[in-house]
Formats: structure tokens, C-alpha cells, sequence
């Protein structure tokens, strides 16, 4: 077994390129998508048409930059347009006296979100302004706001533990996801090194020799296991410790990684049963794979998927069990019980798919 | 030492060995001949313990080693048809791979590792990966591999596809080594007729799954025809002549040939004055004469209907 190791090893230490890329592929994934497109509100374009275009662009933007949710930003007609246009907004706002248009290119999910929020400001202001009449509104708003401050009824929302209830950080499950999804390919990569051993005719050296089958097998599964869990723990690490992300409890974070591992190297287990060859292992993984985190709904905010059958398919795959304890443990300080039925899945999921994949792969071969 | 009996396997409904009987006696170095699908590599697998046979037997040493394989796999070197190697280790880093797998002890397996380098002629070149060596080169370190836990019983899969001769002479020259020196049995299978005729002391031709033929290269000859075959060149053509050897006793037939005749006669006749007086009357020279010798490839041809490399 530890020969059988060593050699994969020897092999990596020769040619790392392809653990080293899919380490700074976590990285890069997580640092460009989780900080741009998720972490920061939408920017929408304003921009005002009226001979008074100027006074009346002063006069919303104002209000409208007290959103924390879209960020609005004054441009010309023509940038606005075009930047619709291309794609790059999804909308802009025409301002008027006392209305807005919005502009858009297509019906996308943004626009009713946009829409809610500038509703919102603009009823409040014609609120405002039905109660000074011609006056202006400035001074009633601070008395409103004041108000508002100290209200007579005041509701507090908290978590379930007491404390408050985190917001959901996209950066952060992303980070998960890149890490956790980056690691099945080298992970599903080494596993079919069985199935290169097998074509090029080591293995049946192997099981001439003195070494067992099943030392074999461990010898493949566990450098399999050990060069998956060095990728994720060095990228988690980074991130902790060097890009400052704040992941909470870690040592319960590996231990889910620990977990996450084993059933994936079960996964690429079970796959190497169904087929016959390195190539068309190769071929089906890395088409395979890149769909599990879209059918999971891991790229988008939780709860975007909703279709039964794509949760159903979802739950057979460990990514999106480990990627949800790990969040878990992150934004909501869950615990060591808080989790044990998560990783009860994953365990049954290694369980079940690493018996299924060896009887599989031996009775090819008989 | 190594026998099987009535060794036959199927693949799903092919027949793909039929019935084998074979044996390899200690030190002996034993032939399996055939063209590309006629089985040979199926029975190696089942010898080599490797594969399951549909039904038949394999003993060694009297024992069945589809019952305990293990017996066999202790004193078995395979040499299989592919590199089985790491291409991103060294030479020297994949035998000692396979040196630990056999459970050679540390103290061992450094003075194994140079003896079977030395053995392959690649001593020098033990750092070198094995994604840089030359086609040859691999297979030579494929076959130290196996060398290396010093098997009593050798079994080679055609080790000599495809690579230039100076490996191929190395090869063939390590195998009749370890056959003479070292007495170890040798089981090579081939489509390369010369390398068989030079190596072993007896050859099985196998054709569509079954042993066709058996024995030493002169009893595999015996079983051409009792018929000798010349070639005799002449300066010019003669239709009266032709005629004139066609009437000779135990000449059994005579083709005409570009610039001569192929004479097909029972062995031993004495035909070859009446020849030269024919010739002499017909007033023809007899420019070239020669008695063909039939190889090991005729007698594949003979058995099977088509040449080894078919």
C-alpha cells in the first residue's frame, strides 16, 4: 500500500502542475466573482431628459443614494442607453419632476427589485411633499427620520441562539463552492489513476505480486483522499490567514472538508465502475462535474432553486451538502451537533457509492 | 513444471482459447506461435494466474494454480505486452516501485535493481525518466521489472513489438541468458518467427484458439510434405525440355518461373542427370540451381493458410 502511494506521490511531486492550477483556479474564482459580481449592490444608471435635467438629477439623486441595495449613479442619457443596450446594465432610470421611467433592455429578475426600491423612495417623497404642499420637503424628512429613530413600535429580529441573525455573504459560499468544486477534479483525476494502472498493465503486475487487491485499492483511494484534502486545506488556509477571510470555527470546517473528500473520492469511484477507460473517464468527469454546482443552485443566493427534481438530484451529490455545513459553521457559528446530519450524509454517501464503485469496476474486469 | 489441460476460455460466445494442452519443462525455453487474435495472449493470462479460464486447468508443479495462485505468483515473472511503467518516474525509481511491491528487503533491492539494469544493458541511463527513453529502451526496463524477484518461471508477451533491432538483439540475448544461466523457464510468445527458431527448444503454433502443431523445429518441419522444392535458373526458354522433366519419375510438378523452372519432387530423387542431359539436348544452360529450405514460417503457412504477420 505505502508503495503504491509513494509512487502517486512521486508522480505529483514530478509534475504538480495540475494541483497547483486547480488551487489557483479555487482562488481567482472565488476572489473575482465573490468580491465583484456578488459582493457589491447592482449599479444602475440615472439620468434626466427635462429642460430642469440638472435641478431634477440633484434633487432624486440625493435620495436615491441612501439605497444600500442598488447603487445609482448619474450618467448621460446616451452612456445610460448604451450601456443597456450592451448589456453592461441591466437598467436605467429616466428621472422626472415627480415620476421615472425605468428602461431595460429585457424582463430579467432585476427589474422588479429595481423597481420595489425606486417605488419606494419616490412614494415616500410624494408622501412628503402632500404634507408640505409647495414647500419643501427637506425639513418634514428630518423630522420624519428623527422620528423614526425612537419609534413608538419596535420590532427586533433575532437568531435562534440570541444573537443577530447574519446576512448571507455570497463571498463567502462562493469561496466554498470554488474550493470544494476545484478539489473534485483532482481528486476525480487521481482515482483514474486506477483505471491508467489498469489499462497500461500495471495493476495485473501489481496483483501478481504479494501486494493484496485491497492494499492496492487503499493504496490509489487514500493519495486520492490526501492530495484532495492537502488542496482544499492549503486554499481555506490562504484564505484565512492570508486574504483575511473571517471562516469561523476551522478546525470543524477541515473536518467537514475531511469528510467531503472521502465521498468524492467515492463519486469519482463510482463513475470509474460505469466506464471503461482513463479517456472516457477523463472525458465524462470534467463534462459531468461542472453541472453539479449549477443543478445545486451553489452559484446563486439560497433558495434560487426550487424545482424538486433538481433538489432530488442535488442531494445525491456531496457538494452541496459540504458547501451548506460549511456555511453553516461560517455565517451561523453552527456546531459540531448542528452538522451531524450532514455529515451522516456524506458518510452514507461515501458508504454507498465506494461499494457500488469497486463491485462495479471488479466485475468488468472478471 | 508448468502444464495446462484442456485450458479453454469464452468471451461472451467466442470461443477465444480452445482446449490448450501445454507444458514448459524447468529451464526449458518454450515457443508460442501465432498470428495477431489467435489466443496466445489469452492462455498467458490464464497461466499467469491473471485470468479465469471457462473451463480446463492449470498445474504447477502438479498443483492447480486456479485453485492457489498464489504458488505460482511467488516464482512468476510476466513481461506484458504494454510498458507497464510509470512514464513520469525515473527507471531506476519504477524498479524500485516494483522492488517494494515484491517485498524485497531494503538491503536487497539496491544490488537487484543494478544487477537487472546491468542485465538489460541500461545502467547508465537508471536516472533517466521513462517518458524520455526510446520504445526499445522501455521495453527492456519492462522486462527488468519483472526480473527483479528473481522468477524460476518467465513468461514474455511478444517483448519485441515495434522497436529497433539493437534493443531487439538485447532482448532476445538477456532472454537465452537468464534461460542458460540462470535455468529459469521460459514461455515467449511472438509472431516473430526468427526470434522463436532462435530462442526455444520447442514452439506451439496456435491458430483460431488452439494449439495446431507442436514440437522441436525438425519435427515441425516433418510435417511439411515428403517433397523437396528446387529453383533452376536456365539461359533460355524450352517447351521441349519442360516436357522432358515433367516425364521424370518422382518429379511431381513443374512450374515455369521468370527465368527458370520450380521443380516440385519426392525427397531424395535422383533427377538431376536426366536434367542436365535434357538441358545439354535442348541446348540450354543450367545457370542456377538451387533446393529450397523450408522454414518454420512454411509450416505456419502449411497449418494455418496464412503468413504469421497476417
Amino acid at each position: 500500500m505505502l508503495a503504491v502511494f509513494k509512487a502517486q506521490l512521486k508522480k505529483d511531486v514530478r509534475k504538480p502542475v495540475t494541483i497547483i492550477v486547480f488551487m489557483v483556479v479555487s482562488i481567482l474564482a472565488t476572489l473575482i466573482f465573490g468580491n465583484s459580481t456578488f459582493g457589491k449592490p447592482p449599479t444602475v444608471p440615472v439620468f434626466s431628459t427635462e429642460p430642469n435635467g440638472k435641478e431634477i438629477e440633484e434633487k432624486w439623486i440625493h435620495l436615491l443614494k441612501d439605497s444600500e441595495a442598488l447603487n445609482f449613479v448619474l450618467t448621460e442619457e446616451e452612456g445610460a442607453l448604451e450601456d443597456v443596450a450592451s448589456g453592461k446594465s441591466s437598467v436605467a432610470i429616466k428621472l422626472m419632476e415627480n415620476d421615472y421611467r425605468i428602461i431595460t433592455a429585457s424582463n430579467n429578475s432585476i427589474v422588479p427589485f429595481v423597481e420595489q426600491e425606486i417605488h419606494t423612495i419616490f412614494s415616500e417623497e410624494a408622501q412628503l411633499q402632500a404634507v408640505v404642499g409647495e414647500e419643501d420637503t427637506t425639513k418634514i424628512r428630518k423630522v420624519v427620520e428623527s422620528y423614526l429613530e425612537n419609534p413608538p413600535l419596535q420590532a427586533e429580529v433575532k437568531s435562534v441562539s440570541g444573537g443577530e441573525i447574519p446576512k448571507h455573504d455570497m463571498g463567502t459560499q462562493l469561496l466554498f463552492v470554488f474550493t470544494l468544486f476545484a478539489a473534485m477534479f483532482t481528486i476525480g483525476f487521481k482515482v483514474n489513476g486506477i483505471n491508467e494502472d489498469k489499462v497500461n498493465g500495471i495493476w495485473n503486475r501489481l496483483i501478481l505480486s504479494p501486494v493484496t487487491k485491497t492494499n492496492m485499492y487503499v493504496g490509489h483511494l487514500l493519495y486520492s483522499f490526501c492530495i484532495g484534502f492537502f488542496q482544499i486545506s492549503v486554499v481555506l488556509l490562504l484564505f484565512q490567514y492570508v486574504l483575511k477571510f473571517e471562516l469561523g470555527d476551522l478546525r470543524l470546517i477541515m473536518m467537514v472538508a475531511a469528510i467531503y473528500t472521502l465521498s468524492i473520492v467515492s463519486l469519482a469511484m463510482l463513475i470509474s465502475g460505469f466506464l471503461r477507460t482513463p479517456e472516457k473517464f477523463n472525458m465524462v468527469f470534467t463534462s459531468f462535474i461542472p453541472m453539479i454546482p449549477v443543478v445545486s443552485g451553489l452559484y446563486m443566493p439560497p433558495g434560487t432553486v426550487s424545482n424538486p427534481i433538481l433538489l432530488f438530484i442535488a442531494d445525491l451529490f456531496p457538494l452541496k451538502h459540504a458547501a451548506e455545513a460549511m456555511l453553516n459553521i461560517t455565517l451561523y457559528n453552527a456546531s459540531w451537533n448542528d452538522i451531524s446530519l450532514t455529515v451522516a450524509i456524506l458518510l452514507l454517501i461515501f458508504v454507498i457509492y465506494m461499494g457500488i464503485g469497486i463491485n462495479l469496476v471488479e466485475r468488468r474486469r472478471g | 513444471m508448468l502444464e495446462t489441460i484442456n485450458l479453454s476460455k469464452t468471451f461472451k460466445d467466442k470461443k477465444a482459447v480452445d482446449d490448450v494442452n501445454l507444458y514448459v519443462n524447468k529451464g526449458e525455453s518454450v515457443g508460442l506461435l501465432g498470428p495477431n487474435g489467435a489466443g496466445k495472449s489469452t492462455t498467458i493470462s490464464m497461466i499467469s494466474s491473471l485470468l479465469k479460464p471457462t473451463s480446463g486447468d492449470v498445474l504447477f508443479n502438479g498443483n492447480s494454480i486456479i485453485k492457489n495462485p498464489a504458488e505460482i505468483r511467488r516464482v512468476l515473472g510476466v513481461v506484458p505486452q504494454e510498458i507497464a511503467l510509470y512514464e513520469e518516474l525515473s527507471a531506476h525509481e519504477n524498479l524500485n516501485f516494483f522492488g517494494e511491491i515484491y517485498k524485497i528487503s531494503k538491503g536487497d533491492l539496491e544490488s537487484r535493481i543494478q544487477e537487472v539494469l546491468e542485465m538489460v544493458g541500461l545502467q547508465h541511463r537508471q536516472k533517466e525518466l521513462i517518458k524520455t527513453f526510446s520504445g526499445g529502451m522501455k521495453r527492456r526496463i519492462n522486462i527488468a521489472a519483472a526480473l527483479l524477484h528473481q522468477p524460476k518461471v518467465l513468461i514474455l508477451d511478444e517483448p519485441t513489438v515495434g522497436i529497433d533491432p539493437q534493443s531487439r538483439n538485447h532482448i532476445l540475448e538477456t532472454v537465452r541468458k537468464l534461460n542458460e544461466q540462470y535455468e529459469t523457464s521460459i514461455l515467449y510468445t511472438s509472431h516473430y518467427m526468427e526470434e522463436v527458431e532462435q530462442l526455444c527448444d520447442r514452439v506451439y503454433i496456435m491458430d483460431h484458439g488452439s494449439i495446431v502443431a507442436s514440437g522441436n523445429k525438425s519435427e515441425l518441419l516433418s510435417i511439411l510434405s515428403n517433397d523437396d522444392t528446387f529453383h533452376v535458373q536456365l539461359s533460355k526458354r524450352s517447351e521441349k525440355l519442360i516436357d522432358a522433366v515433367r516425364l521424370i519419375k518422382d518429379v511431381r510438378q513443374v512450374d515455369e518461373t521468370e527465368n527458370g523452372l520450380r521443380i516440385i519432387a519426392k525427397k531424395r530423387s535422383h533427377f538431376l542427370s536426366t536434367l542436365v542431359h535434357g538441358a545439354e539436348k535442348e541446348g540450354v544452360e543450367i545457370i542456377h540451381f538451387q533446393m529450397e529450405i523450408p522454414s518454420l514460417e512454411d509450416v505456419f503457412l502449411h497449418l494455418t493458410g496464412k503468413s504469421l504477420r497476417d
